[in-house]
């Protein structure tokens, strides 16, 4: 049977039949499909602003070193309060103990195999677990060289620690693929989006951020302002949630 | 041989009368916005919230059980237009008051209509009013006391008024929404001066220059109705609905004539300015305005051509009632579709961003300003529309 089949279905018959197709084709119906647009009331997706309050990844000795840290890569001074009071230790925290954390975009079944610098991070514990393993190390470090916690340090000591970490002078005990410096961009990165992302999120407390930068937020709307060149925007910056200027 | 010629000529143009009947039938369906109330197959069920409680549409499909299959051409009619359904009065939320206007010609018409409409199954509990307005039998006594059609003098009015007033008093029973109702429910002055119905606020179509249509020329009335928007206005609620089903499909020279009518109609006395809200309000709503509504409304809230109404002159946005304008900042609402304008430009909810004084102070600066000169709104009713929406309306 198989066999005939194949013989029927000859290279002739298939393109013959080929040639036929359009001519059916022709005879088909052409149709209008139409649809209404979905639409329910309150739609809408918002993000859903962090609770201020409380820790939920850090312990409270991670906290506070956490907090220390981000206090002296963003110190309060005369362009915007530190990054403590800006919240970017509470960012951090949310940001670790949500998806971040877990970094659960991306793909984590191995073989995790060593990688250029371009490609980052390439092992296989997630930025949670980073953060869990290098504040430590961390804490064991200062200890070991300065007796005492780093919270209990001076600034300048506590800045010559990072710059340690920053340069390379310091090396912690980490995890293959780790580097004492690449823990060290990580925390300076996520200080930053700490101190710039939307306040919903935890960081950029009174939009302090955004005030420091000139940024309007929100906004987004500027046709009123748009042929006046090399003027800065008069108005303050809106985020998601203060829907007005303060 | 005449006769049998004659009787031979009956026999055959007896169905094209019969067919011509169902397609006028079909138009009066059109008119009179059954769809509205019956839904798309007629078949019923729709709740309608009055402010006696819940009215429920009946089944109007030629299903003999649940439908008016039994009916004849007497019972449609006096249902149609005395409001009494086989010995049974109906609810005026039924707008028979109106369509007691209607000809014998047209109601016959639209019954031979019904007669060929799919017939569906679908039993209804119609009457799930508050007591004492459960009590059918009281509408006999409303209808004594409230009912009275009649038509106006029709001399030294055009034919387009004439149809045109007729249309909108008539089947089209503009009046339902828009015109104010006493503690019984029935029409009180002035007539077409905007209502509150279901949570939306139908517009004055007086020629007030504030609430009412004194801005619009004949011809935006007639487009409004035709495609669903117009460059003052984009229908949405149950007027999109009624635009959808019933006026988008109206003859043009119908909505001329409507158009004509409105257009006719005057300014009530005793209209003028109202208060502003004060300056430090005025602050904030200018803020919250630039922030939230500019984008597309515009700083000079003059609008974006038919995607986006223009909140300058816009009579939804004068009305001395805000709730429509409140319900469509915290739900968002979406535009009328109509084949002729099919894009159904939406205003999302915004509900979750603003809070109910922020609605209160930006919708006070949109009533405030622009020569809007409409009333501020509370910050307690928009506490109280937010939670009537979110309790499932």
């Amino acid at each position: 049977m198989s066999q005939d089949a194949k013989r029927t279905w000859s290279r002739r018959l298939l393109l013959a039949s080929a040639a036929g197709l359009p001519i059916l084709a022709a005879g088909a119906d052409g149709r209008n499909i139409s649809a209404e647009l979905p639409w329910s009331p309150f739609a809408g997706d918002p993000p859903k602003p962090v609770d201020p309050l409380g820790w939920y990844f850090f312990t409270a000795g991670e906290a506070a070193t956490v907090e220390a840290i981000v206090d002296r890569l963003i110190p309060a001074d005369e362009l915007s309060p530190g990054g403590k009071d800006c919240g970017c230790a509470v960012y951090i925290d949310r940001q670790l103990a949500g998806s971040y954390g877990k970094a659960d975009r991306l793909y984590w079944k191995g073989p995790f195999l060593p990688g250029l610098p371009t490609q980052g991070y390439q092992g296989n514990m997630p930025p949670a677990a980073r953060y869990r393993l290098a504040l430590r190390a961390l804490g064991e470090h200062v200890n070991t060289a300065y007796g005492k916690d780093f919270v209990r340090l001076t600034a300048g000591q506590q800045d010559a620690v990072l710059k340690g970490l920053d340069e390379g002078t310091i090396t912690l005990r980490l995890a293959p693929g780790f580097s004492t410096k690449a823990f060290f961009e990580m925390l300076l990165q996520n200080t930053m989006e700490g101190f710039f992302a939307d306040p919903l999120y935890g960081g950029n407390r009174n939009m302090a951020g955004w005030k420091m930068l000139g940024f309007p937020g929100t906004r987004y709307d500027y046709r009123d302002h748009i042929d006046r060149h090399n003027q800065p925007y008069p108005l303050g910056p809106v985020s998601i949630y203060s829907p007005m200027e303060s | 041989m005449k006769g049998i010629i004659a009787a031979a000529l009956l026999l055959i143009a007896t169905p094209a009368i019969a067919a011509s009947q169902v397609e006028e039938g079909r138009y009066q369906a059109v008119l009179g916005d059954c769809a509205g109330c019956h839904g798309k197959d007629l078949s019923g069920g729709i709740a309608l919230e009055t402010p006696f409680g819940r009215l429920v549409t009946p089944n109007i499909t030629p299903d003999r059980q649940t439908g008016i299959g039994d009916y004849s051409p007497v019972d449609f009619r006096a249902a149609m237009k005395t409001g009494i359904a086989r010995g049974k009065p109906l609810y005026p939320a039924m707008p028979y008051t109106a369509y007691a206007r209607m000809p014998d010609r047209d109601v016959d018409a639209l019954f031979a209509y019904l007669k060929t409409v799919r017939p569906v199954r679908h039993a209804v509990k119609v009457n799930q009013l508050r007591f004492p307005y459960s009590w059918r039998f009281l509408m006999r006594l409303w209808n004594l006391v409230f009912f009275h059609p009649g038509t106006p003098d029709p001399a030294n009015h055009t034919a387009a008024w004439i149809r045109g007033e007729y249309l909108v008093n008539g089947p089209g029973h503009c009046g339902t929404c828009h015109t104010p109702k006493n503690m019984f429910g029935a029409d009180i002055r002035p007539e077409l001066g905007g209502a509150l119905l279901q949570g939306w606020f139908a517009p004055d179509l007086s020629g007030d220059p504030r609430t009412g249509l004194r801005s619009w020329q004949a011809a935006d009335v007639a487009g409004y109705l035709k495609t669903g928007r117009n460059g003052h206005s984009i229908a949405s609620g149950p007027m999109a609905e009624a635009i959808e089903q019933s006026t988008s499909r109206m003859r043009d020279g119908d909505l001329a004539a409507i158009a004509a009518y409105l257009k006719s109609l005057p300014a009530p006395a005793g209209s003028g300015p109202r208060i502003l809200p004060d300056v430090e309000r005025m602050k904030r709503g200018a803020s919250l305005y630039r922030v939230n509504c500019s984008a597309c409304h515009g700083l000079d809230a003059k609008g974006e051509g038919p995607l986006v109404p223009p909140l300058t002159g816009n009579a939804v946005v004068r009305q001395d009632n805000a709730d429509t304008l409140v319900r469509l900042v915290l739900a968002g609402s979406q535009g009328a579709g109509t084949r002729w304008a099919p894009t159904r430009p939406a205003m999302p909810s915004l509900a979750w961003r603003l809070n109910d004084q922020q609605v209160a102070d930006v919708l006070s600066y949109v009533r405030g300003n622009w020569g809007n000169q409409a009333a501020p709104v509370a910050a307690d009713t928009v506490g109280g529309i937010r939670a009537a929406l979110r309790g499932g309306k």
